[in-house]
């Protein structure tokens, strides 16, 4: 038993964080929400430091690193509202080319990821904002050679703009994946709170692709329900460092700021809504690197760690984005404070892969049923 | 980072399970239960005695002290292993747990052989005179008197709050033996036997009911207590006092884990038999304090890992603080999901343990009061607020 990060998981944090500190600051956010700047030229640092390579498997010429590891990476990128193709490319994407594929499948999706930052993203909802398999009415025929498809997906983060797109579809009845290229769709992207995320509704209709991208490693629905969950502990994590960032700001803010002669943050009523946002953040800290090392570790509590992660960033996230806005006064109420940035990727991360509260009935299900 | 256990501590585990099975005391003498916090049973005391000659009441001491020098995660999954057997070391926690332990780390070695070891092998009991009428939250404020008179100290003054003290031997109390001085300068620590002349309890109860009395008042008039008695230097007491307060914060956490996940386990058996399991604002409510159970036992486990780093962890500060809410709010929740029939006192809640302590009635009515002795007691959740915000936050003191 060790939970802390180990000396070699710290050392990364600090040089994940020196480089986000020099490549994204808030103002690149800024431009890309006005509309000026570009994510481009930050993925082209991140893959020359072979950040898309980190986390994925020798065989595929990555660098072997876990989910810890890809956790502290999407925790430093929420925490710096971090633009591009990172988090799905390595938190939806490539779980799902590594549970669904073959071996040769991975080798094909994942080698270019690894070697050259080839994007990738995970399509699983279809409208209902729930992220239920169940729902899931997506199909895939068997045309000769090709696979035609049906259906819409919808949130697919970075829908329009991803190289190749996993989607999971019904077909010889069950779920199952289909890598599509991303041209090969018609996507319509939204406009998010936070428009350093991108998220499209992709048109599957009469989609044909070639067979071969269909993913055959696994016979069950199980590698669908895996991916699904990684993708959601990574959603998970980038809140956890959105939330973070609004506790570090408002932190500063209450030590300078003055009225009535003092400090704001010598007030109680300010200090003990601190001390909840620090609570709440540290206890969803915990339940993200748990999900994280359940998965690194083959351990069987997949479902209750994803859901107790996903639930406990949301939780953490409702009360910084309240209270952290609240505690700012008028100056958090501008666009010209950086905070919005912060609190609206606090808040993408709220429903994307389910809400709170459908996460925390899954949970006691599943300690009921355990009972 | 990783979730198993390395050999050592597994080894560690398999013996003190053998250990416990082989010397747990026969469930048939466990009908004689305790009254109180320092009230122990005769069975209980023998099994206590025992815990200590071989070295498994306080493993982390050397093995004249009642351990074997244990690492902190064996004293981890020793106390794991208690709790998930219900089993309790000592049914004089405060006296186990935060007299004794205080008397080992400032003492002397009279001090441990006529005090602590005694109050270890369950031979003597003991409580802790900290909070006074005056000085609840604002515990440095206390105002009884010790004035250093030859060979002995002169003690005026009372205390409240003192659990047990109608049932103990000792006292440890901390005292002002200089007015003179900024107010955490000039407080010492002094044991009191309870039977020295000029020395009064008053036991009273709390909100349990009538007969739920472990609180006492405390008065001393003109109380003669030997200087021999004074613990560590004097005027010292202050930083006694943190550290007999760590002495309990320290492993706290595997109380309120453990504590909540056995409410937890009752509610949701209780759940089963309502109309109510598939309630989607239930299933909610009860996901939360699920996932408080967890966090708190992982922030125990990162604590425990900055430890062994030789850090200093800034966990301590917030698991009593999140595991005394969670309790209160599983219980709240509770209530809410068993209808007017948890209002019922005669309906018994909870499954028995026999090697546990269970002082008190036991409705869910009862068990929701009783959460509020964790959000009150030892710091209330308002000064482990600004204790987060100042040491850990460094946000300026108001």
């Amino acid at each position: 038993m060790d939970f802390e990060l180990t000396d070699d998981q710290l050392e990364l944090q600090r040089t994940v964080r020196d480089v986000l500190d020099r490549e994204a600051p808030a103002s690149l956010a800024r431009d890309i929400a006005e509309g000026s700047g570009s994510a481009d030229e930050l993925w082209a640092t991140l893959t020359s430091l072979d950040w898309p390579a980190l986390c994925l498997p020798e065989s595929v010429g990555g660098l072997g690193r876990g989910w810890v590891e890809l956790a502290v990476l999407l925790e430093e990128m929420g925490r710096h509202v971090a633009p591009g193709p990172f988090a799905a490319t390595a938190a939806q994407f490539a779980p799902t080319v590594r549970h669904a594929g073959t071996p040769d499948q991975q080798e094909r999706f994942l080698a270019p990821v690894a070697a050259a930052g080839a994007t990738g993203t995970l399509a699983v909802d279809e409208g209902a904002g729930t992220w239920d398999l169940d729902q899931i009415g997506a199909s895939a025929t068997r045309d000769g050679d090709s696979l035609v498809l049906s259906g819409i997906k919808c949130f697919v983060v970075d829908g329009a703009t991803a190289e190749e797109i996993a989607v999971v579809v019904r077909i010889d009845g069950g779920l199952r994946v289909v890598v599509v290229p991303g041209e090969a769709v018609v996507a319509r992207e939204l406009d998010p709170i936070d428009a350093t995320t991108r998220h499209a509704t992709i048109d599957l209709e009469d989609v044909r692709v070639d067979s071969d991208r269909l993913l055959v490693g696994s016979d069950s629905d199980d590698a669908v329900v895996r991916a699904v969950q990684e993708a959601t502990v990574g959603t998970a994590a980038s809140t956890l460092g959105a939330c973070q960032r609004i506790l570090e700001l408002n932190l500063d803010h209450a030590r300078e700021r003055r009225q009535f002669g003092v400090p704001i943050g010598s007030f109680q009523a300010v200090k003990h809504k601190m001390a909840d946002m620090y609570c709440l953040i540290e206890r969803a800290r915990v339940l993200v690197y748990f999900a994280a090392l359940v998965f690194d570790s083959d351990d069987d509590r997949r479902v209750i760690a994803t859901s107790m992660a996903k639930a406990g960033a949301g939780e953490c996230q409702q009360r910084c984005v309240r209270d952290g806005l609240q505690l700012f006064g008028g100056i958090g109420y501008t666009w010209e404070h950086e905070l919005h940035l912060f609190l609206r990727r606090a808040k993408i991360g709220e429903l994307h892969f389910g809400s709170s509260s459908s996460h925390r009935r899954r949970i006691t299900r599943c300690a009921m049923s355990a009972l | 980072m990783r979730l198993d256990y390395d050999d050592e501590t597994e080894t560690f585990r398999a013996q003190f399970v053998t250990w416990l099975e082989a010397n747990l005391p026969d469930p048939a003498l466990t009908v004689d239960r305790p009254t109180s916090s320092a009230d122990i049973p005769a069975w209980a005391r023998q099994f206590q005695r025992r815990m200590f000659d071989d070295g498994w009441l306080s493993p982390a001491f050397p093995p004249e002290l009642g351990g074997r020098n244990a690492s902190l995660f064996e004293q981890m999954v020793y106390l794991e292993e208690l709790g998930r057997r219900h089993v309790t070391r000592s049914f004089n926690p405060q006296g186990l747990g935060i007299v004794s332990a205080t008397i080992v780390s400032f003492g002397s070695d009279d001090q441990i052989r006529d005090w602590a070891v005694p109050i270890m092998r369950a031979e003597k009991t003991a409580a802790l005179g900290m909070s006074e009428p005056d000085a609840g939250s604002d515990l440095a404020a206390l105002a009884t008197r010790a004035v250093l008179d030859g060979d002995q100290f002169v003690v005026n003054g009372q205390k409240v709050w003192t659990s047990g003290a109608h049932d103990a031997d000792v006292l440890l109390v901390f005292v002002r033996t200089n007015p003179d001085v900024p107010k955490h300068k000039g407080i010492s620590a002094l044991i009191v036997e309870t039977d020295t002349p000029g020395l009064e309890r008053r036991p009273f109860p709390d909100l349990g009911g009538p007969d739920h009395t472990d609180f006492n008042e405390v008065f001393f008039d003109d109380v003669l207590v030997p200087s021999t008695n004074l613990v560590g230097e004097l005027n010292d007491g202050w930083r006694i006092c943190n550290g007999a307060l760590a002495h309990e914060r320290a492993m706290l956490w595997v109380m309120w884990s453990q504590s909540l996940d056995n409410m937890l386990d009752d509610v949701l058996e209780a759940l089963r038999n309502t109309p109510h399991a598939d309630d989607d604002v239930v299933l909610d409510g009860l996901g939360r304090s699920i996932m408080d159970s967890h966090a708190i036992r992982l922030l125990g486990y990162r604590q425990l890992a900055k430890q062994q780093r030789g850090l200093l962890p800034a966990e301590q500060s917030i698991l009593k603080l999140m595991g005394s809410e969670a309790q209160r709010d599983l219980a709240s929740l509770a209530l809410e999901t068993l209808g007017a029939a948890a209002l019922d006192q005669t309906i018994d809640t909870t499954v028995r343990f026999p090697y546990e302590t269970d002082r008190g009635a036991v409705s869910w009515s009862d068990r929701y009061l009783f959460t509020f002795a964790g959000t009150i007691s030892g710091g209330t959740s308002e000064i482990q607020r600004n204790i987060v915000a100042e040491r850990v936050l460094d946000l300026p003191r108001g």
